[in-house]
Protein backbone atom coordinates (compact mmCIF):
# COMPACT_ATOMS: atom_id res chain seq x y z
CA UNK A 1 0.00 0.00 0.00
CA UNK A 2 1.28 3.28 -0.94
CA UNK A 3 1.46 6.05 1.67
CA UNK A 4 -1.33 8.37 -0.40
CA UNK A 5 -3.42 5.43 -0.29
CA UNK A 6 -2.96 5.28 3.69
CA UNK A 7 -3.55 8.61 4.19
CA UNK A 8 -6.25 8.69 1.98
CA UNK A 9 -7.92 5.61 4.18
CA UNK A 10 -6.98 7.07 7.47
CA UNK A 11 -8.64 10.39 7.01
CA UNK A 12 -11.77 8.29 5.97
CA UNK A 13 -11.73 5.89 9.17
CA UNK A 14 -11.46 8.90 11.25
CA UNK A 15 -14.05 11.12 9.55
CA UNK A 16 -16.45 9.71 10.93
CA UNK A 17 -15.25 9.39 14.47
CA UNK A 18 -14.25 13.29 14.46
CA UNK A 19 -18.09 14.23 14.52
CA UNK A 20 -18.90 11.88 17.67
CA UNK A 21 -15.66 12.98 19.37
CA UNK A 22 -16.84 16.76 19.07
CA UNK A 23 -20.28 16.02 19.99
CA UNK A 24 -18.95 14.44 22.88
CA UNK A 25 -16.48 16.92 23.59
CA UNK A 26 -19.57 19.78 23.38
CA UNK A 27 -21.29 18.34 25.99
CA UNK A 28 -19.64 21.38 27.64
CA UNK A 29 -19.19 24.83 25.58
CA UNK A 30 -16.45 24.59 23.98
CA UNK A 31 -14.92 27.85 20.54
CA UNK A 32 -13.36 26.34 18.24
CA UNK A 33 -9.42 26.43 19.67
CA UNK A 34 -10.17 25.28 22.87
CA UNK A 35 -12.07 22.24 21.22
CA UNK A 36 -9.12 21.85 19.23
CA UNK A 37 -6.74 21.66 22.33
CA UNK A 38 -9.23 19.40 24.05
CA UNK A 39 -9.15 17.23 21.08
CA UNK A 40 -5.40 16.83 21.29
CA UNK A 41 -5.26 16.09 24.81
CA UNK A 42 -7.38 13.20 23.97
CA UNK A 43 -4.95 11.82 21.24
CA UNK A 44 -7.46 13.27 18.16
CA UNK A 45 -5.07 15.76 16.44
CA UNK A 46 -6.91 17.64 13.98
CA UNK A 47 -6.11 20.35 11.77
CA UNK A 48 -7.93 23.72 12.03
CA UNK A 49 -9.06 23.81 8.34
CA UNK A 50 -11.27 20.56 9.09
CA UNK A 51 -12.41 21.12 12.83
CA UNK A 52 -13.89 24.35 12.14
CA UNK A 53 -15.81 23.80 8.68
CA UNK A 54 -17.04 20.59 10.74
CA UNK A 55 -18.16 22.53 13.99
CA UNK A 56 -20.25 24.86 11.23
CA UNK A 57 -22.07 22.25 9.75
CA UNK A 58 -23.15 20.37 12.36
CA UNK A 59 -24.37 23.91 13.89
CA UNK A 60 -26.36 23.98 10.58
CA UNK A 61 -27.30 20.82 10.97
CA UNK A 62 -29.30 22.02 14.36
CA UNK A 63 -27.18 19.39 16.64
CA UNK A 64 -25.21 22.22 18.14
CA UNK A 65 -26.38 25.73 19.44
CA UNK A 66 -23.96 28.90 19.44
CA UNK A 67 -23.30 31.89 21.08
CA UNK A 68 -20.92 35.13 20.90
CA UNK A 69 -19.29 35.80 24.09
CA UNK A 70 -16.92 38.23 25.19
CA UNK A 71 -13.58 36.77 27.11
CA UNK A 72 -10.11 38.71 27.27
CA UNK A 73 -11.30 41.58 25.29
CA UNK A 74 -11.84 39.74 21.96
CA UNK A 75 -15.55 37.75 21.20
CA UNK A 76 -15.53 34.36 20.09
CA UNK A 77 -18.34 31.60 19.31
CA UNK A 78 -19.08 29.14 21.72
CA UNK A 79 -20.56 26.14 20.85
CA UNK A 80 -22.95 23.43 22.75
CA UNK A 81 -24.72 20.30 22.14
CA UNK A 82 -28.31 21.22 21.26
CA UNK A 83 -31.58 18.79 22.39
CA UNK A 84 -31.39 17.27 19.02
CA UNK A 85 -27.43 16.59 19.07
CA UNK A 86 -27.79 15.25 22.44
CA UNK A 87 -30.22 12.53 21.17
CA UNK A 88 -28.36 11.97 18.23
CA UNK A 89 -24.95 11.25 20.29
CA UNK A 90 -26.56 8.97 22.59
CA UNK A 91 -27.72 6.83 19.67
CA UNK A 92 -24.71 7.60 17.83
CA UNK A 93 -22.10 6.31 21.27
CA UNK A 94 -24.09 3.10 21.34
CA UNK A 95 -23.95 2.45 17.54
CA UNK A 96 -19.83 3.03 18.25
CA UNK A 97 -19.74 0.85 20.92
CA UNK A 98 -21.23 -2.17 19.19
CA UNK A 99 -19.32 -1.59 16.30
CA UNK A 100 -16.23 -1.25 18.14
CA UNK A 101 -17.28 -4.35 19.97
CA UNK A 102 -17.43 -6.42 16.70
CA UNK A 103 -14.74 -4.62 15.37
CA UNK A 104 -12.35 -5.61 18.26
CA UNK A 105 -13.55 -9.20 17.93
CA UNK A 106 -13.16 -9.58 13.88
CA UNK A 107 -10.05 -8.50 14.43
CA UNK A 108 -8.71 -10.73 16.96
CA UNK A 109 -10.26 -13.38 15.43
CA UNK A 110 -8.37 -12.49 12.27
CA UNK A 111 -4.94 -12.01 14.32
CA UNK A 112 -5.20 -15.64 15.49
CA UNK A 113 -5.98 -17.33 12.32
CA UNK A 114 -3.15 -15.56 10.54
CA UNK A 115 -0.85 -16.55 13.64
CA UNK A 116 -2.42 -20.45 13.52
CA UNK A 117 -1.74 -19.86 9.46
CA UNK A 118 2.21 -19.26 10.28
CA UNK A 119 2.52 -21.80 12.77
CA UNK A 120 1.26 -24.51 10.10
CA UNK A 121 3.27 -23.26 7.40
CA UNK A 122 6.72 -22.88 9.59
CA UNK A 123 5.63 -26.85 10.43
CA UNK A 124 5.11 -27.77 7.34
CA UNK A 125 8.96 -26.08 6.05
CA UNK A 126 10.12 -27.95 8.94
CA UNK A 127 8.75 -31.28 7.93
CA UNK A 128 9.58 -30.82 3.97
CA UNK A 129 13.14 -29.78 5.27
CA UNK A 130 13.61 -32.96 7.26
CA UNK A 131 12.02 -35.23 4.46
CA UNK A 132 14.88 -33.70 2.05
CA UNK B 1 -2.58 41.50 11.97
CA UNK B 2 -2.35 42.78 8.64
CA UNK B 3 -1.73 39.57 7.41
CA UNK B 4 -4.39 37.78 9.18
CA UNK B 5 -7.13 40.58 7.83
CA UNK B 6 -5.63 39.77 3.94
CA UNK B 7 -6.17 35.87 4.69
CA UNK B 8 -9.77 36.77 6.13
CA UNK B 9 -10.43 38.70 3.22
CA UNK B 10 -9.55 36.51 0.79
CA UNK B 11 -11.07 33.72 2.44
CA UNK B 12 -14.16 35.85 1.84
CA UNK B 13 -14.47 36.74 -1.28
CA UNK B 14 -14.67 32.68 -2.42
CA UNK B 15 -17.42 32.44 0.03
CA UNK B 16 -21.55 33.21 -1.16
CA UNK B 17 -22.19 36.41 -0.10
CA UNK B 18 -24.81 35.58 2.76
CA UNK B 19 -21.94 33.41 4.69
CA UNK B 20 -19.22 35.97 4.29
CA UNK B 21 -19.44 38.50 7.26
CA UNK B 22 -20.45 35.42 9.59
CA UNK B 23 -17.86 32.88 8.30
CA UNK B 24 -15.18 35.40 8.40
CA UNK B 25 -15.69 36.76 12.04
CA UNK B 26 -15.66 33.48 13.56
CA UNK B 27 -12.27 31.95 11.34
CA UNK B 28 -10.95 35.76 12.81
CA UNK B 29 -11.53 34.60 16.44
CA UNK B 30 -10.23 31.23 15.53
CA UNK B 31 -6.89 32.50 14.11
CA UNK B 32 -6.21 34.90 16.95
CA UNK B 33 -6.61 32.73 19.50
CA UNK B 34 -3.97 30.44 17.78
CA UNK B 35 -1.67 33.26 17.37
CA UNK B 36 -2.20 34.09 21.41
CA UNK B 37 -1.28 30.96 21.98
CA UNK B 38 1.76 31.73 20.23
CA UNK B 39 2.43 34.83 21.59
CA UNK B 40 2.03 33.50 25.32
CA UNK B 41 5.72 31.75 24.22
CA UNK B 42 7.15 35.19 23.22
CA UNK B 43 6.56 38.12 20.90
CA UNK B 44 5.15 37.24 18.12
CA UNK B 45 6.89 37.20 14.61
CA UNK B 46 5.18 37.99 11.00
CA UNK B 47 6.91 34.82 10.17
CA UNK B 48 5.05 32.86 12.59
CA UNK B 49 1.68 34.64 11.73
CA UNK B 50 2.23 33.33 7.82
CA UNK B 51 3.17 29.98 8.98
CA UNK B 52 -0.39 29.76 11.22
CA UNK B 53 -2.26 30.88 8.23
CA UNK B 54 -0.08 28.83 5.67
CA UNK B 55 -1.21 25.53 8.30
CA UNK B 56 -4.97 26.63 7.63
CA UNK B 57 -4.66 25.95 4.51
CA UNK B 58 -5.50 28.35 0.89
CA UNK B 59 -8.16 30.73 0.76
CA UNK B 60 -9.98 29.04 -1.46
CA UNK B 61 -9.23 25.59 0.11
CA UNK B 62 -10.74 26.77 3.55
CA UNK B 63 -13.13 28.83 1.83
CA UNK B 64 -14.37 25.02 0.34
CA UNK B 65 -14.47 23.64 3.58
CA UNK B 66 -16.28 26.04 5.06
CA UNK B 67 -19.39 26.29 2.27
CA UNK B 68 -18.86 22.63 0.00
CA UNK B 69 -19.96 23.85 -3.65
CA UNK B 70 -22.66 21.21 -4.69
CA UNK B 71 -21.95 19.44 -7.79
CA UNK B 72 -24.12 20.20 -10.94
CA UNK B 73 -25.15 17.12 -10.82
CA UNK B 74 -26.33 14.31 -8.38
CA UNK B 75 -23.40 11.57 -7.83
CA UNK B 76 -26.40 9.01 -8.57
CA UNK B 77 -27.74 10.75 -11.64
CA UNK B 78 -24.07 10.33 -13.62
CA UNK B 79 -24.40 6.99 -15.43
CA UNK B 80 -27.78 8.04 -16.42
CA UNK B 81 -26.36 11.38 -17.69
CA UNK B 82 -23.48 9.97 -19.70
CA UNK B 83 -26.35 7.76 -21.37
CA UNK B 84 -28.59 10.23 -22.32
CA UNK B 85 -25.74 12.25 -23.54
CA UNK B 86 -24.65 9.04 -25.84
CA UNK B 87 -28.37 8.34 -26.86
CA UNK B 88 -29.05 11.64 -28.04
CA UNK B 89 -25.56 12.48 -29.77
CA UNK B 90 -25.81 9.41 -31.50
CA UNK B 91 -29.52 10.21 -33.03
CA UNK B 92 -28.01 13.82 -33.70
CA UNK B 93 -25.01 12.15 -35.32
CA UNK B 94 -27.49 9.97 -37.28
CA UNK B 95 -29.90 13.55 -38.65
CA UNK B 96 -26.52 15.20 -39.24
CA UNK B 97 -25.20 12.86 -41.86
CA UNK B 98 -28.56 12.52 -43.20
CA UNK B 99 -28.98 16.50 -43.62
CA UNK B 100 -24.91 16.30 -44.98
CA UNK B 101 -26.19 13.68 -47.22
CA UNK B 102 -28.85 15.14 -48.88
CA UNK B 103 -26.41 18.70 -49.12
CA UNK B 104 -23.36 16.91 -50.68
CA UNK B 105 -25.97 15.15 -52.91
CA UNK B 106 -27.69 18.44 -54.10
CA UNK B 107 -24.30 20.55 -54.74
CA UNK B 108 -23.10 20.91 -57.82
CA UNK B 109 -19.50 20.27 -56.00
CA UNK B 110 -20.21 16.90 -54.34
CA UNK B 111 -16.67 17.27 -52.73
CA UNK B 112 -15.99 15.01 -49.85
CA UNK B 113 -14.07 17.33 -48.08
CA UNK B 114 -17.25 19.47 -48.07
CA UNK B 115 -19.82 16.79 -47.31
CA UNK B 116 -17.52 15.64 -44.08
CA UNK B 117 -16.90 19.72 -42.65
CA UNK B 118 -20.92 19.81 -43.19
CA UNK B 119 -21.09 17.16 -40.83
CA UNK B 120 -18.69 17.86 -38.30
CA UNK B 121 -19.41 21.33 -37.95
CA UNK B 122 -23.35 20.83 -37.92
CA UNK B 123 -22.83 17.77 -35.40
CA UNK B 124 -20.72 20.43 -32.98
CA UNK B 125 -23.63 22.66 -33.22
CA UNK B 126 -26.05 21.01 -32.35
CA UNK B 127 -24.47 18.51 -29.78
CA UNK B 128 -23.28 21.91 -27.96
CA UNK B 129 -26.75 22.59 -27.61
CA UNK B 130 -28.26 19.57 -26.73
CA UNK B 131 -25.21 18.85 -23.90
CA UNK B 132 -26.09 22.13 -22.18
CA UNK B 133 -29.76 21.28 -22.65
CA UNK B 134 -29.29 18.26 -20.63
CA UNK B 135 -26.71 18.86 -18.43
CA UNK B 136 -29.39 21.83 -16.99
CA UNK B 137 -32.01 19.74 -17.12
CA UNK B 138 -30.20 17.77 -14.38
CA UNK B 139 -28.88 20.66 -13.12
CA UNK B 140 -32.41 21.56 -12.07
CA UNK B 141 -33.32 18.09 -10.80
CA UNK B 142 -30.42 18.12 -8.55
CA UNK B 143 -31.50 21.50 -7.50
CA UNK B 144 -34.36 20.37 -5.77
CA UNK B 145 -32.82 17.79 -3.95
CA UNK B 146 -33.94 15.33 -6.64
CA UNK B 147 -32.33 12.89 -8.83
CA UNK B 148 -33.79 11.95 -11.76
CA UNK B 149 -32.43 7.74 -11.76
CA UNK B 150 -34.13 8.27 -8.31
CA UNK B 151 -37.49 6.57 -9.49
CA UNK B 152 -36.34 4.36 -11.59
CA UNK B 153 -34.08 2.87 -9.39
CA UNK B 154 -36.87 2.08 -7.18
CA UNK B 155 -39.10 0.10 -9.21
CA UNK B 156 -36.67 -2.46 -10.88
CA UNK B 157 -36.72 -6.23 -10.51
CA UNK B 158 -34.08 -8.75 -10.39
CA UNK B 159 -36.22 -10.82 -12.44
CA UNK B 160 -35.56 -8.18 -15.30
CA UNK B 161 -31.94 -8.66 -15.07
CA UNK B 162 -30.28 -9.86 -18.20
CA UNK B 163 -28.18 -13.16 -18.02
CA UNK B 164 -24.79 -13.58 -16.53
CA UNK B 165 -22.80 -13.82 -20.09
CA UNK B 166 -19.50 -12.94 -22.06
CA UNK B 167 -18.87 -8.74 -22.68
CA UNK B 168 -19.69 -9.02 -26.61
CA UNK B 169 -23.35 -10.15 -25.54
CA UNK B 170 -24.00 -6.56 -24.95
CA UNK B 171 -25.20 -4.02 -27.64
CA UNK B 172 -23.05 -1.51 -28.11
CA UNK B 173 -24.65 1.86 -28.54
CA UNK B 174 -22.19 3.25 -31.09
CA UNK B 175 -22.29 0.12 -33.31
CA UNK B 176 -25.66 1.12 -33.52
CA UNK B 177 -25.77 4.37 -34.35
CA UNK B 178 -22.80 4.08 -36.67
CA UNK B 179 -25.31 1.05 -38.45
CA UNK B 180 -28.44 3.66 -38.49
CA UNK B 181 -26.56 6.31 -39.72
CA UNK B 182 -25.39 4.01 -42.55
CA UNK B 183 -28.26 3.01 -43.77
CA UNK B 184 -30.11 5.97 -44.16
CA UNK B 185 -26.99 7.21 -45.95
CA UNK B 186 -27.59 4.48 -47.98
CA UNK B 187 -31.32 4.90 -48.28
CA UNK B 188 -30.73 8.75 -49.66
CA UNK B 189 -28.36 8.12 -52.10
CA UNK B 190 -30.07 5.48 -53.65
CA UNK B 191 -33.88 7.06 -53.96
CA UNK B 192 -31.90 10.43 -54.43
CA UNK B 193 -33.96 10.92 -57.42
CA UNK B 194 -37.32 11.33 -55.60
CA UNK B 195 -35.76 13.58 -53.30
CA UNK B 196 -33.81 15.90 -55.23
CA UNK B 197 -34.94 18.12 -58.19
CA UNK B 198 -34.43 18.05 -61.81
CA UNK B 199 -31.92 20.48 -61.76
CA UNK B 200 -29.81 18.93 -59.26
CA UNK B 201 -30.19 15.65 -60.75
CA UNK B 202 -29.04 17.21 -63.97
CA UNK B 203 -25.67 18.41 -61.96
CA UNK B 204 -23.71 15.57 -61.03
CA UNK B 205 -20.93 14.34 -63.50
CA UNK B 206 -21.20 10.76 -62.70
CA UNK B 207 -24.29 8.35 -61.18
CA UNK B 208 -24.93 4.66 -60.83
CA UNK B 209 -26.40 2.95 -64.51
CA UNK B 210 -29.87 2.33 -64.61
CA UNK B 211 -28.86 -1.37 -64.19
CA UNK B 212 -27.18 -0.39 -60.92
CA UNK B 213 -29.79 2.00 -59.74
CA UNK B 214 -32.50 -0.79 -60.11
CA UNK B 215 -30.44 -3.40 -58.26
CA UNK B 216 -29.92 -0.94 -55.50
CA UNK B 217 -33.94 0.28 -55.40
CA UNK B 218 -34.63 -3.76 -55.37
CA UNK B 219 -32.21 -4.03 -52.12
CA UNK B 220 -34.27 -1.16 -50.26
CA UNK B 221 -36.59 -3.42 -48.22
CA UNK B 222 -33.59 -5.23 -46.80
CA UNK B 223 -31.94 -1.49 -46.02
CA UNK B 224 -35.56 -0.64 -44.21
CA UNK B 225 -35.36 -4.03 -42.55
CA UNK B 226 -31.84 -3.11 -41.36
CA UNK B 227 -32.89 0.06 -39.67
CA UNK B 228 -36.22 -2.02 -38.26
CA UNK B 229 -33.07 -4.52 -36.86
CA UNK B 230 -30.66 -1.50 -35.71
CA UNK B 231 -34.05 -0.05 -33.36
CA UNK B 232 -34.61 -3.88 -32.11
CA UNK B 233 -31.21 -3.86 -31.24
CA UNK B 234 -31.19 -0.65 -29.44
CA UNK B 235 -34.55 -1.59 -27.26
CA UNK B 236 -32.98 -4.74 -26.17
CA UNK B 237 -29.41 -3.76 -25.72
CA UNK B 238 -28.23 -7.68 -25.17
CA UNK B 239 -28.02 -10.42 -27.85
CA UNK B 240 -30.41 -12.92 -28.07
CA UNK B 241 -30.35 -16.11 -30.45
CA UNK B 242 -33.52 -14.27 -32.75
CA UNK B 243 -31.70 -10.76 -32.62
CA UNK B 244 -28.35 -12.87 -33.79
CA UNK B 245 -30.37 -14.91 -36.36
CA UNK B 246 -32.00 -11.42 -37.73
CA UNK B 247 -28.42 -9.47 -37.99
CA UNK B 248 -27.08 -13.32 -40.10
CA UNK B 249 -29.59 -12.87 -42.33
CA UNK B 250 -29.65 -9.31 -42.94
CA UNK B 251 -25.38 -9.34 -42.98
CA UNK B 252 -25.87 -12.50 -45.34
CA UNK B 253 -28.20 -10.50 -47.81
CA UNK B 254 -25.59 -7.39 -47.83
CA UNK B 255 -22.74 -9.47 -49.01
CA UNK B 256 -24.71 -11.39 -51.62
CA UNK B 257 -25.70 -8.10 -52.69
CA UNK B 258 -22.48 -6.49 -52.71
CA UNK B 259 -21.11 -9.07 -54.43
CA UNK B 260 -23.40 -8.98 -56.92
CA UNK B 261 -23.65 -5.36 -57.85
CA UNK B 262 -20.06 -5.50 -57.75
CA UNK B 263 -20.07 -8.24 -60.69
CA UNK B 264 -23.01 -6.60 -62.98
CA UNK B 265 -21.03 -3.70 -64.59
CA UNK B 266 -21.41 -1.27 -65.75
CA UNK B 267 -22.01 0.18 -61.89
CA UNK B 268 -21.11 3.81 -63.41
CA UNK B 269 -22.52 5.92 -66.52
CA UNK B 270 -21.74 9.61 -66.66
CA UNK B 271 -23.82 12.41 -68.35
CA UNK B 272 -20.77 14.99 -68.39
CA UNK B 273 -18.76 15.19 -71.94
CA UNK B 274 -15.24 15.72 -69.64
CA UNK B 275 -15.80 11.95 -67.67
CA UNK B 276 -17.00 10.39 -70.85
CA UNK B 277 -13.63 8.86 -72.08
CA UNK B 278 -14.18 5.60 -71.78
CA UNK B 279 -11.04 4.95 -69.79
CA UNK B 280 -11.85 7.27 -66.99
CA UNK B 281 -15.43 5.50 -66.60
CA UNK B 282 -14.29 2.33 -66.65
CA UNK B 283 -11.48 2.21 -64.23
CA UNK B 284 -13.80 4.35 -62.50
CA UNK B 285 -15.99 1.50 -62.46
CA UNK B 286 -13.09 -1.22 -61.75
CA UNK B 287 -12.52 0.56 -58.72
CA UNK B 288 -16.14 0.62 -57.65
CA UNK B 289 -16.75 -2.68 -58.45
CA UNK B 290 -13.00 -3.62 -56.06
CA UNK B 291 -14.21 -1.19 -52.80
CA UNK B 292 -17.66 -3.18 -53.09
CA UNK B 293 -15.98 -6.81 -52.99
CA UNK B 294 -13.67 -5.56 -50.36
CA UNK B 295 -17.26 -3.90 -48.51
CA UNK B 296 -18.61 -7.14 -48.69
CA UNK B 297 -15.57 -8.62 -46.76
CA UNK B 298 -17.71 -6.88 -43.63
CA UNK B 299 -20.81 -8.31 -43.44
CA UNK B 300 -19.35 -11.55 -44.05
CA UNK B 301 -17.20 -11.27 -41.25
CA UNK B 302 -20.30 -10.54 -39.23
CA UNK B 303 -22.16 -13.46 -40.19
CA UNK B 304 -19.71 -15.91 -39.26
CA UNK B 305 -18.99 -14.18 -36.45
CA UNK B 306 -22.60 -13.96 -35.37
CA UNK B 307 -23.65 -17.73 -36.13
CA UNK B 308 -20.51 -18.65 -33.82
CA UNK B 309 -22.69 -16.73 -31.42
CA UNK B 310 -25.51 -18.20 -32.07
CA UNK B 311 -23.82 -21.41 -31.29
CA UNK B 312 -22.44 -20.35 -27.97
CA UNK B 313 -26.11 -18.95 -27.01
CA UNK B 314 -27.95 -21.96 -27.93
CA UNK B 315 -25.25 -24.17 -25.83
Amino acid sequence: MTSSQLVKMRLELRRGVLVLAVLGLLKQPHYGYSLRKQLQQGGIDIDEGTLYPLVRRLADQGLLESEWRQAEGRERRYYQLSLLGAELLSQLTDEWQQLNGALAFLLEQSADTNSADINSSDKSSDISAEEV
Amino acid sequence: MELVDRYIAAVQRELPENKRQEIGRELKANICDQLDALSEQGKLTEAQTAEVLKTMGHPRKVAQQFSPSAPIVAIEDIPLLKHTLFMVLGVLFVLQVVGGTMQWLGTAESSLVGFLHYIAAGFIEDASFAFTAIVLSFWLVSMQGKTVSGRHCQKWQPQNLPKVGPAWEHISLSDVFTDLATYLFLLLVIWSSVWMSNEQLSTPTVMFSANAQQLLQWFTPIIVLSVFNSLWQLRRRVWAVELLVANIGINVAYALFLLVLAFSSPILQSTNEGVQSIATLAMLDKGLSYCLIIAALFPSYESVRDILRCRKLAK
